[in-house]
């Protein structure tokens, strides 16, 4: 079952001679427990579709439907619950509060949404420690590395249980081997916990770790690309049966 | 060349026979399936080594009722060829290359489209780097690193294959309708006096060709 769907999506900056179409009549499906990567050059319209996908900003024409319910219909107040409730954000720059530590700065959406404060604690510990952090609940982020706190970052997006992860080149600050990591964890995060995510990047072997691949151009959808055509465990099933021969 | 000094570094280690030295060049590689080394090789270097006065035979002998082998080791020299092996740097061959190939000969042959060429490319490398990811996150660092250091090349000359193709979608872009590459023409013999104005031959241009 899709649980985004897009049609026609377009989003128009600007109007008359100096109007830029960001994104040109877009439509695509995302399937529940789905990982996919949307990539292209700078300027292909990518970070539109992430912002447009999660109501942060309204399309010129066409709409996003989550969950079979279309946003552009919703009203404000609806949206700032759907974004809450169902949408979780990673962005390049981790954004977190620097005077609060690992697990107050996870548990921060739950606290704002009225959860009590030793409730959204004890969610946000959860993530915490099945991303690793077990043991640096009370570390401030100047305490932690780039990976750790992009870490931080995917449990705070993920504290609210919601079912769609948006992610803005989340690896975009991090080194090769900590990108590595959190593409590793965002693939986990549909493998393991059934969540949906959606990640804008530029880079190709942080791509690598998706189901599928969309590849946008001049605000439209060029290609798709499904990278498990040929199951990866199978490959490995034949390379230890080369090997065992 | 890499047999060679693989061999000379691991007779470094300990003297061996050549059997003992293929089972110990595979197991350093990570397996034959990453480099296989048939049992000529291995022989045939040896005696080259050995030739260069690099290795040197140290027995002959078997021990009890088997047949007597014949043991290499490391002399000297072999030492000094190593470690100059290993002050120097190594240059990759990136040049022949089947997809560089493919991509000119659509380019000159007009035949088949460009952008779907690079795009068949672009997701079948992309397939490559997600098996290769995975496969690479199943293996355990502590007996298996060959493989994870080999994984890890893997990926990084894939993700620099990837960029590549975007750098030439644009720069062939770029150029759409410019002159193709033709072979420069030598006459055989003795070069007549008299060409054209110019001397060059009509050119192609890529006006024509398929896009």
């Amino acid at each position: 079952m899709s649980l985004i769907q897009t049609e026609n999506l377009t989003k128009i900056y600007g109007s008359g001679e100096t109007a830029v179409t960001a994104l040109d009549h877009v439509g695509i499906q995302v399937k529940e427990g789905e990982f996919v990567a949307v990539m292209g050059p700078s300027g292909c319209g990518k970070s539109t579709l992430l912002h447009l996908l999660g109501g942060l900003d309204r399309p010129s024409e066409g709409g996003v439907s989550i969950d079979g319910t279309a946003i552009a219909d919703m009203k404000d107040d609806d949206l700032t619950k759907l974004r809450r409730k169902r949408i979780g954000f990673v962005f390049q720059f981790y954004n977190l509060i620097p005077v609060l530590t690992a697990v107050e700065n996870a548990a921060l959406p739950v606290t704002l949404d009225g959860v009590k404060p030793a409730e959204a604690r004890k969610r946000a510990a959860e993530w915490l420690e099945r991303f690793g952090l077990g043991d640096r609940l009370n570390s401030r982020p100047d305490q932690l590395s780039g990976g750790q706190q992009q870490r931080v970052a995917v449990a705070r997006a993920l504290v609210a249980e919601p079912a769609l992860i948006l992610a803005d080149e989340p690896t975009g600050n991090l080194d090769t081997r900590s990108g590595d990591e959190i593409a590793s964890l965002l693939r986990q995060v549909t493998k393991e916990y059934g969540r949906t995510v959606v990640m804008v990047t530029h880079d190709p072997r942080i791509a690598a770790y998706a189901d599928r691949i969309i590849f946008l151009k001049d605000g439209k959808v060029v290609d798709e690309t499904q990278l498990e055509r040929m199951g990866a465990a199978e490959k490995i099933a034949n390379k230890m049966k080369e090997i065992g021969d | 060349m890499s047999v060679r000094y693989a061999i000379l570094g691991l007779l470094a280690q300990k003297p061996r026979h050549g059997y003992e030295l293929r089972s110990a060049f595979e197991a350093v590689v990570g397996g034959d399936a990453n480099w296989e080394v048939k049992p000529a090789q291995i022989y045939t270097t040896l005696e080259r080594l050995e030739e260069a006065d690099l290795v040197e035979r140290t027995s002959d002998l078997g021990e009890g009722d088997e047949p007597s082998r014949r043991v290499y080791a490391v002399t000297g020299s072999g030492h000094a060829a190593l470690k100059e092996w290993f002050a120097q740097g190594v240059t990759p061959d990136h040049q022949r290359d089947e997809f560089f190939v493919k991509l000119m000969t659509a380019l000159v042959s007009g035949e088949g489209k460009l952008d779907r060429i690079i795009q068949t490319q672009r997701a079948h490398l992309f397939q490559e780097l997600h098996a290769a990811t995975t496969m690479r996150d199943s293996y355990d660092p502590f007996s298996e690193m060959a493989q994870i250091l080999l994984l890890d090349k893997s990926i990084m000359h894939l993700e620099a294959d990837l960029r590549w193709l975007d750098i030439a979608e644009m720069r062939l872009e770029e150029v759409k309708g410019q002159p193709l590459p033709e072979p420069e023409i030598r006459r055989r013999g003795r070069p007549r006096k008299v060409i054209t104005d110019s001397g060059d031959p009509p050119r192609q241009t890529a006006v024509s060709r398929k896009q």
